[in-house]
């Protein structure tokens, strides 16, 4: 609509990221070069999966409106590489536990929102035309900042050594669903044809039961010990 | 953070050009991109009438539009696109938006016209010559209506009807859930065409037998006008005169093609271009005939030029004179066997003569026969329309319903038998009619099938160019049934012209959502409370971590 607008989705999007660096005390680690590198290691690991769906995947051809199931569901297994990057991040820092998995996280959804978020903010909220999806956008960027510091939490927890055979399922479990969270999210849509703004809330419940439930794991994982 | 960003980025300017190359570049271009043009909703608007006739401007001056819309309804209009619908359009409403200042007219007309009521249609067709009398300042464009355009209507209307009552809350409330339109064209400033050239077309049948045989003209014009040039099909005026036209050229280059049927006179037919713009192919084709060539048939020995115009409708036919004719002249005689014609074979039709002296005061001439009586020559216009004022012979409402094909034949077949019973000087010899043989007769089928083509496309006079489709199949046609088939292009005087014409008759408008600049202010603040929660949220993300630490705490006991 106006630069102001732009303004108004861009602190929506960012300032999150930058609260949660500044209070989750990473600044005073220096992590800062760290969450860089983490950021290049999202683009290689985007570059790859870019490469494999196009080289693999086909593009779908069926009717207009009709759902590819298997397609869908065999392109968010892709995503599985999301989870290989995130331990070579955090298989390369040396440190705590917490620190690991928020350097990882903070870097991995840092350069996520600045690949696919910012060029839309920038070009679609500063056009004349009012839309909500630039709101919805930026609340989304909060919500996959949250999405990937679970994920990698998770991650973390699966590579720990000393992980308890009682964790290893539900681990697990907790892996796949958030490997599967876009797709499952697109099925849901697809079936109950849902707005924007509740496919925002059901993505904002969704994530928040995940990370409720990797936080109760690690919190156990770590104090177990 | 920032000490360390910019110790990173130091680092890496110093350390590496290309990089810096690689960073910079994309953020300049990404900076000085344009916005893109992704609109809610676009469709094709048609300008109202813009040109100047003998150094008199008319229509609107303006074509370019980027303002916010509003319904006639809302109490300040300063500026505003207003946007209303035929079925309440008034010129009371139009001139309340004029005269508040309005930086635009809109009007959306319903997508299948001829199903209007008709007094609205009426009403419409009589404020046409009255919005293009005077020049004005602001755009002033026709839409057709679809169900995009009725929405943003719909909303628009709300909006504004909805102004100045509310309290505070409600007002900012709504700012949050309506939508506001902004109306953008995408042309440039309209400007005159240079050199633009109406087309007209002339073509003969030559008579048999002596040298100086008399010479009977028929006329009609082509170009159609309405408020808004694209919009003007004209299918009655002047639609129906040409049809005429090329039925009686078929009709009568088939009898000439026979040696007993050859008559003595010689036919001369004039398709005329501009002729809306006081009939200014007409009025060069009598120059370049009069003035500036040594022979032509119209220099001597005229009986008279019959003009068509307007012959699609109606239960009667006015013939139109500036100078009643007199007894013996061949026109006399038409007169006759038109009157004898009507009233032996179709007593339906109510027949006479219409008598007007030719104003020179005015700046319009009345009816195309005048442009003949001014060089003296004998004219007369035939019409079913009783004065020239009629409000249908400019209206974008004259479309192909409003041609009855039954009638124009009808009307077709009392000029062929009159022409015929002049040409062959069968006064009251028979009765019955000339054209015996079915080849001969007017076929109703021809007559639809030229109508049709003719309302298939808006034919004002600024549209139609000398390489335009309708001149070519119009001089195919001709040269079909006639000899020496010519154009005649009229262009304006370049220091002095007589008619100008302009630009961007045609557009494309966009209607961008867009909320009031308050609403952003409410949305800044909104923003600022959540931020200010999630700040806190995640500073006392500790008391999360604690208190599921102590959900835990017992479970890890019991492992």
């Amino acid at each position: 609509m106006t630069l102001f607008h732009f303004g108004n989705c861009f602190a929506l999007a960012y300032f999150p990221y930058f609260i949660t660096y500044k209070c989750s005390g990473l600044s005073e680690y220096n992590a800062f070069w760290r969450c860089v590198q983490a950021g290049a290691t999202y683009l290689f690991v985007q570059l790859c999966k870019m490469l494999f769906l196009a080289t693999f995947f086909p593009t779908w051809e069926g009717g207009a409106g009709v759902y590819d199931f298997v397609g869908e569901f065999m392109k968010s297994t892709v995503d599985l590489a999301d989870l290989l990057g995130l331990h070579l991040v955090m298989s390369r820092n040396a440190g705590k536990g917490e620190y690991k998995i928020m350097v990882a996280a903070m870097g991995w959804a840092t350069a996520e929102l600045v690949m696919s978020r910012f060029l839309p903010l920038w070009v679609g909220a500063r056009g004349i035309e009012f839309d909500w999806k630039y709101i919805q956008m930026s609340f989304d960027s909060n919500i996959s900042l949250v999405h990937y510091i679970a994920m990698a939490a998770v991650v973390w927890m699966f590579t720990r050594y000393d992980l308890p055979k009682s964790f290893r399922l539900p681990v697990t479990v907790l892996l796949a669903l958030c490997v599967y969270k876009a797709f499952l999210i697109e099925l849901f849509v697809h079936v109950f044809v849902l707005g924007s703004w509740t496919v925002l809330l059901v993505k904002a419940v969704l994530t928040g039961a995940i990370s409720l439930c990797s936080l109760f794991l690690f919190v156990t994982l770590v104090h177990s010990n | 953070m920032f000490e360390e960003a910019s110790e990173v980025f130091d680092n890496m300017f110093k350390s590496s050009f290309p990089l810096t190359f690689i960073v910079f570049i994309p953020a300049v271009l990404i900076l000085v991109s344009p916005l893109p043009a992704e609109a809610a909703h676009e469709f094709t608007v048609y300008r109202m009438q813009q040109y100047d006739l003998q150094g008199q401007a008319y229509g609107t001056r303006n074509s370019i539009l980027n303002t916010e819309a509003r319904t006639v309804e809302a109490e300040v209009l300063s500026r505003r696109c207003v946007i209303m619908r035929l079925a309440d359009f008034s010129y009371d409403k139009y001139q309340k938006a004029l005269r508040q200042s309005a930086g635009a007219v809109v009007i959306i007309l319903p997508k299948n016209m001829s199903a209007m009521p008709q007094d609205i249609v009426q009403q419409f067709m009589e404020l046409e010559p009255e919005m293009l009398a005077t020049e004005t300042i602001v755009p002033v464009y026709f839409a057709e209506e679809d169900n995009e355009l009725l929405s943003i209507y719909t909303q628009t209307l709300t909006s504004s009807s909805s102004q100045g009552s509310l309290s505070a809350a409600e007002v900012l409330l709504h700012t949050a859930t309506a939508n506001g339109f902004q109306m953008v064209t995408s042309g440039a400033q309209s400007k005159a065409i240079s050199d633009w050239a109406i087309t007209s077309l002339e073509g003969r049948l030559t008579g048999v037998g002596g040298e100086d045989l008399p010479t009977i003209v028929v006329v009609a014009h082509y170009d159609t006008f309405g408020v808004a040039p694209w919009l003007s099909y004209g299918a009655d005026s002047n639609g129906s005169g040409v049809s005429m036209l090329l039925e009686l050229a078929r009709l009568f280059s088939k009898l000439y093609t026979y040696k007993r049927t050859h008559a003595a006179y010689n036919l001369l037919f004039f398709v005329s271009g501009g002729g809306k713009f006081n009939y200014q192919g007409t009025k060069r084709w009598l120059e370049d005939n009069l003035d500036h060539t040594d022979s032509s048939l119209l220099q001597d020995n005229v009986a008279f030029v019959l003009c068509l115009d307007t012959l699609g409708n109606g239960d009667s036919l006015y013939l139109h004179v500036s100078k009643p004719p007199k007894e013996g002249t061949p026109q006399y005689s038409l007169l006759k066997e038109l009157e004898t014609v009507v009233s032996s074979q179709y007593p339906e039709v109510k027949f006479s003569m219409v008598h007007k002296k030719i104003n020179l005061a005015e700046d319009m001439l009345a009816w195309e026969h005048e442009r003949f009586g001014i060089r003296r020559l004998p004219a007369f216009t035939l019409s079913h329309l009783p004065s020239h004022r009629s409000a249908q012979r400019s209206s974008i409402m004259d479309v192909r319903p409003h041609v009855d094909v039954s009638k124009l034949s009808r009307n077709t077949k009392v000029v062929a038998e009159a022409l015929a019973r002049v040409i062959y000087n069968l006064t009251e010899k028979l009765l019955q009619s000339v054209f015996g043989l079915p080849h001969q007769q007017v076929q109703e089928e021809h007559l639809s099938a030229v109508v049709d083509w003719l309302t298939a496309q808006p034919r004002a006079a600024q549209l139609v160019d000398k390489d335009s489709n309708v001149v070519s199949t119009l001089e195919y046609h001709l040269s079909h049934y006639l000899k020496d088939v010519k154009r005649h292009y009229v262009k304006a005087d370049k220091r002095d012209p007589e008619f100008v014409f302009y630009d961007q008759l045609k557009q494309t408008m966009n209607a961008y959502r867009v909320k009031p600049a308050i609403f952003d202010l409410l949305l800044a603040l909104c923003i600022a409370a959540y931020l200010g929660m999630m700040y806190l949220a995640i500073q006392n993300f500790g008391l999360l971590y604690s208190f599921v630490r102590r959900i835990t705490l017992p479970k890890a006991k019991v492992h």
